[in-house]
């Protein structure tokens, strides 16, 4: 007999929603997890300070309702974050739900193309959502074959909600989501800073630049919960908390502070894994939180085919982004922004050029001299206030590697450039803290220290997602699944990939 | 109107897809009148005598793309056309070494291994996976496109006919397929190779002609493109036209003529004309005007919608998906005529390879860094080049003794840049002399003694090749080879079946599927569109059909 029915290896956000809906479901889980600390990537933090994801934009509703989270939850009631577009002449753009205005309150020029836009690509996402919440189509079962029947069902009802469309914006909708961002954005608005925050939400995380084919599809999934932001109230830790608390009362056993060595294996099936300080724990199913390469390395690699293996070690992450926190003096204002905005979420990415320009040196191991970031002030748990930034490019492979000097000159960099939108910034900091790629990786196991552990490219989306013939969730021997940010859908604070990988192991051993 | 002004199809511009289309439709009957604007015929597909003696392949230089069913259907060979393979090829390093390219596959190991044992080993792989491709989309470019969002049974025919093939490569070579048209040329040969100069020389044929870094997805896709073509069944395989590529549309031309048709040229299309939504005929520069119940535009979507139409004759959301149609100059090129061979320091004495393709690029990360030049409306401080020599084969080319050279440059921007100033206006005879220079120092690294061989050269800028051939912006495909404006996509969303919005118009060029290079299909394809919709009897007759 074994101890468990499931054991999830590592305890971020989808390690967390995997492990709670198998015990919802009646299994009895055990989530492992090395740090002492649940939540992964998303609250990952050094010295608490700011953590390393610090928006909510695509927490899925139905992986809240399937783990038994209220999206009412003061946690999750924050008041929605406005973007705001950066310019060096001090005249900020505002992005609202009713459209784009200027910091001084005057309609923007560009409002009404930006919305269109912008709605068009929601609806869009919505269509992708659809496809987010469940397995990607194609995998293992053969298009044609019997099992394929519900397949097929599920991929009408989407082709039904393309039909929904109409024929013409359909035909739009296979041309957009294969296109480059720099051209759908630069096809409809002029070139500058309103253009420059959508090429900007096209790459997070992303080791592309917005002439990169391709690029329109992170655009939308980025969209593909409406659009909205909002900030956890309490910080990303209160959320994932809120995570750990819900895997408790389902009733998983959670294992802070163990890290896993090796998944054992009975013949062709997983029994239970083994933890670094000698314990064996065992289940007939595991799944694993973590990107496709670790994953075999746990379980050795003869247990894949060479083929296989060649695809794994072929997936594509090369994290671009890091995170710079700048201690603000207590009571600072942002200089030159006006107050009621300080709170909203920043972004410095002046033109679609601009951030094409910083993906260059980045494609040489070089970190971007006038980088693309995304700033939000934020008081941690201690009352401290910080503007917590994301900063790209910086290359997980810095040729010389992230030394001292190269943090530092990161950071330098960071800050200047904030600077020459918000003159003054440089005097109201007090000290930094740069979490760069390889720091991610070494502390999270995200490969290269990549926003969704695996380039959300077109050749690794969907049914190539991690890798093609492991798009659904299962890997090698069986009982093994993976249910990381790596597989369908892919990352950010979301949920999905966890809650499919558990559905589709509550499939396999019903 | 008198019977001499009347035809049943007028095909507007003589590229060799147009005269292809032409072809067709004469051969089946129909009274066809091509009208070029050009003192001659073939579009970026011609040859050119610009200096006594020597005779340039002025744009298109080499060729494997043409679909043999068309060869066969048109009877080209039997209208002078004779292709001639040609093997082998090298990449030069600045270091007086070399990688060289054999289609023998013994020497080609041999070779990989000198720079790499492990490439050798793995080249096997990689070769038999592009194989594996060109297989696959081969049958479709004789096909027409899909619309998905069509439930007409010959939409429906044609998804099935996908879905079958599709499905007939089994779910995991599918995925792979799937996989390999998505990723860039440099993943691709990442995932195989490790020597830099090894993938540099592999990468080029995914960047020709694009404006895409080797790093960009769906590059691999457009090495495919060039890769999809045969040579006497020999997939893959390119080869020169004796004659140079102006031969091709000679040939097509006189198989044309001698089944009636008439070629009008020196004079270019000012308007197609359209009366409530019918296409009537076409008025021309000189005055001249034409009459027909159908037109086949030859020329790229973007010249045709957007120049020759009345905009009020068009829904307006089909004139904006053109005006957005991405058709970017990115290439420039160099004819030389030499007058004896040039040395070539690092080759061995008597060596095959230097009859094929030539380059000089080391890195894959040299070819990005050209095309990040590219992006800000410079030409490539070390362009992309692919040198040849024909005339080592095709002695027709050049005087006894003397020789032809064509070299192709990637990259190139339309609109130059110069203080802080993009225009293609910029092009002036000095900044196409700049770039020559960077080309020739960039050839030095092959043959050091260029400068001193030229007896003539041609020097063409992006804008050169729109305002003599009239591609847009000089993109030498008529229109970006990317996955937003290939298949179904191509040339716009709704409108991939050769029909346009105007009752009795038709695109035959490369704007439409399958798109550029020196094929014919869009041509032949074109023409069963109007043969199905146009006549009575309704069928194209021939391989192609
Ligand atoms: C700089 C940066 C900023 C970001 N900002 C945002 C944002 O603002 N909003 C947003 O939505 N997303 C953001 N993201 C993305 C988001 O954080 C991730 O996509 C998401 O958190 C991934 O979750 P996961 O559960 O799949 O993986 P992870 O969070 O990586 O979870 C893996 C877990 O496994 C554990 N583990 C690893 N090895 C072992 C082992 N051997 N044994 C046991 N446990 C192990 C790790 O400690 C970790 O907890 C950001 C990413 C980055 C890099
Ligand atoms: C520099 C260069 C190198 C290339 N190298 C190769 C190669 O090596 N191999 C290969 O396979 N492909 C190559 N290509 C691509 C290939 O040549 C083209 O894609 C192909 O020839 C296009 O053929 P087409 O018939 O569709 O159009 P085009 O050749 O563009 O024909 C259009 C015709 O319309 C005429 N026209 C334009 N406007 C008017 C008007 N108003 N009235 C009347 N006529 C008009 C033009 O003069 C022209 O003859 C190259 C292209 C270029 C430019």
């Amino acid at each position: 007999m074994s101890q468990f029915d499931a054991i999830v290896i590592g305890g971020g956000v989808n390690g967390l929603v995997a492990g709670t809906l198998l015990s919802r479901r009646g299994k009895n889980v055990c989530i492992i997890e090395k740090s002492n600390r649940f939540g992964g990537m998303a609250s990952y933090s050094v010295d608490g300070g700011p953590s390393l994801a610090h928006s909510l934009y695509n927490l899925s509703p139905r992986v809240l309702s399937d783990i038994g989270i209220d999206p009412q939850h003061p946690v999750l009631s924050g008041k929605p974050v406005s973007t705001v577009s950066l310019s060096e002449d001090g005249r900020h753009i505002v992005f609202k739900n009713e459209g784009i205005f200027w910091s001084e309150g005057t309609k923007h020029p560009e409002s009404d193309a930006w919305t269109d836009l912008t709605q068009q690509l929601i609806t869009y996402g919505g269509l992708l959502r659809q496809l987010a919440e469940a397995p990607p189509p194609g995998g293992q079962k053969a298009i044609l074959s019997r099992g394929g029947l519900n397949e097929f069902l599920r991929l009408a009802k989407l082709g039904f909600g393309l039909k929904k469309l109409g024929k013409s914006e359909m035909r739009r909708f296979l041309q957009v989501v294969l296109s480059n961002v720099h051209d759908i954005v630069l096809d409809d608005l002029p070139e500058g800073p309103v253009a420059g925050m959508l090429a900007a939400d096209a790459i997070w995380g992303s080791a592309t630049g917005p002439r990169s084919p391709g690029t329109v599809f992170n655009l939308i999934y980025r969209l593909g919960h409406g659009g909205h932001i909002t900030q956890p109230v309490g910080g990303m830790s209160a959320l994932t908390d809120l995570l750990v608390e819900a895997a408790q009362k389902a009733g998983c056993v959670l294992m802070p502070e163990t890290e896993v060595f090796r998944i054992l294996l009975d013949d062709d099936a997983v029994s239970g894994v083994v933890t670094t300080d000698g314990r064996t724990l065992t289940a007939p199913t595991v799944l694993s939180n973590l990107a496709p390469k670790l994953t075999s390395r746990m379980t050795g690699p003869s247990v894949f085919d060479i083929e296989t293996m060649r695809r794994v070690r072929n997936i594509r992450a090369r994290g671009t982004a890091a995170k710079v926190n700048l201690r603000l003096k207590d009571g600072s204002l942002l200089p030159g922004l006006p107050d009621e905005l300080a709170r909203e979420r920043l972004i410095y990415a002046p033109s679609v050029e601009h951030v094409e320009a910083a993906f260059n040196p980045a494609k040489y191991r070089q970190m971007s001299k006038a980088p693309v970031i995304e700033a939000l002030k934020m008081q941690t748990a201690d009352g401290a206030s910080w503007l917590s930034t994301i900063v790209q490019y910086a290359p997980t492979d810095l040729e010389g590697g992230w030394t001292d000097t190269a943090k530092d000159q990161l950071a330098q960099i960071a800050v200047s450039t904030l600077n020459l939108a918000l003159p003054g910034l440089k005097d109201h900091v007090t000290n930094t803290q740069i979490i760069t790629p390889d720091q991610i990786e070494n502390a999270t196991g995200a490969p290269g220290g990549h926003w969704h552990h695996a380039e959300m490219s077109l050749d690794q989306l969907l049914t190539l997602r991690p890798a093609n013939g492991m798009c659904r969730y299962s890997m090698g021997p069986k009982g093994l699944f993976q249910c990381g940010a790596a597989t369908h859908p892919g990352g950010d604070v979301m949920g999905l990939a966890g809650r499919n990988a558990a559905l589709a192991a509550m499939e396999a051993t019903p | 109107m008198t019977v001499e002004n009347r035809y049943d199809v007028i095909v507007a511009g003589a590229g060799h897809n147009g005269l292809t289309a032409a072809a067709y439709l004469a051969r089946a009957g129909m009274r066809v009148l091509v009208i070029e604007k050009n003192d001659w015929v073939g579009g970026a597909a011609v040859s050119r005598s610009l200096h006594d003696g020597w005779t340039y392949s002025n744009c298109s230089y080499v060729c494997s793309l043409l679909r043999r069913e068309i060869a066969r259907d048109l009877e080209l060979p039997k209208y002078g056309l004779q292709v001639i393979p040609y093997e082998g090829g090298a990449s030069f390093t600045r270091d007086r070494d070399y990688f060289a390219y054999y289609s023998d596959h013994n020497a080609l190991k041999r070779e990989m291994a000198r720079h790499s044992a492990k490439d050798a080993d793995a080249y096997r792989g990689y070769s038999q996976g592009i194989m594996r491709q060109c297989r696959f989309i081969r049958p479709f470019l004789l096909r027409d496109a899909p619309d998905p969002a069509s439930l007409h049974p010959r939409d429906l025919g044609e998804l099935a006919y996908l879905v079958k093939k599709a499905h007939g490569l089994g779910s995991r070579e599918l995925g792979e397929t799937l996989k390999f048209w998505t990723m860039s040329i440099g993943d691709f040969l990442d995932e195989h190779f490790e020597n830099d100069l090894i993938k540099a020389h592999l990468a080029g044929s995914g960047i020709i002609g694009t404006g895409l870094g080797v790093y960009s997805p769906g590059t691999a896709y457009v090495l495919l493109h060039h890769y999809m073509g045969d040579i006497d069944g020999g997939i893959g395989a390119w080869g020169f036209a004796r004659g140079g590529m102006g031969a091709i549309s000679n040939a097509i031309a006189a198989s044309f003529k001698d089944h009636g048709g008439t070629i009008h040229t020196g004079s270019g299309i000012e308007k197609i004309l359209s009366k409530d939504g019918r296409v009537e005929g076409v008025a021309l520069e000189d005055g001249k005007v034409f009459y027909a119940p159908v037109v086949a535009s030859n020329m790229d979507i973007k010249r045709t919608v957007l120049h020759h139409i009345d905009a009020a004759e068009l829904p307006d959301d089909f004139t904006k998906a053109v005006r957005n149609f991405k058709i970017r100059g990115s290439s420039a090129k160099l004819n030389i005529a030499l007058d004896r061979f040039p040395n070539f320091p690092a080759a061995p004495e008597n060596t095959s390879f230097l009859r094929g393709d030539l380059h000089v690029s080391q890195s894959l990360f040299e070819l990005e860094k050209a095309y990040d030049d590219w992006k800000v409306g410079r030409w490539s401080e070390k362009p992309y080049i692919d040198m040849l020599i024909p005339s080592q084969i095709d002695p027709t080319m050049a005087p006894t003794g003397a020789h032809m050279m064509t070299v192709f440059v990637q990259y190139a921007p339309y609109d130059l840049e110069v203080d802080g100033v993009r225009s293609a206006e910029n092009w002036d005879e000095k900044q196409r002399n700049a770039m020559a220079e960077t080309v020739l120092d960039q050839m030095s690294v092959a043959c050091p003694d260029i400068r001193e061989r030229v007896v003539h050269m041609e020097v063409r800028s992006p804008l050169e090749i729109e305002r003599e051939v009239g591609l847009t912006e000089g993109n030498i495909f008529q229109g970006e080879l990317t996955f937003d404006q290939l298949f179904f996509n191509r040339p716009v969303p709704g409108w991939s079946q050769y029909s346009l919005p105007i009752k009795g118009l038709y695109l035959c060029g490369s704007s439409a599927h399958p798109g550029g290079g020196v094929m014919g299909a869009p041509g032949a394809n074109a023409a069963r569109a109007i043969l199905k919709h146009e006549t009575r009897h309704g069928r194209m007759k021939g391989y192609a059909a």
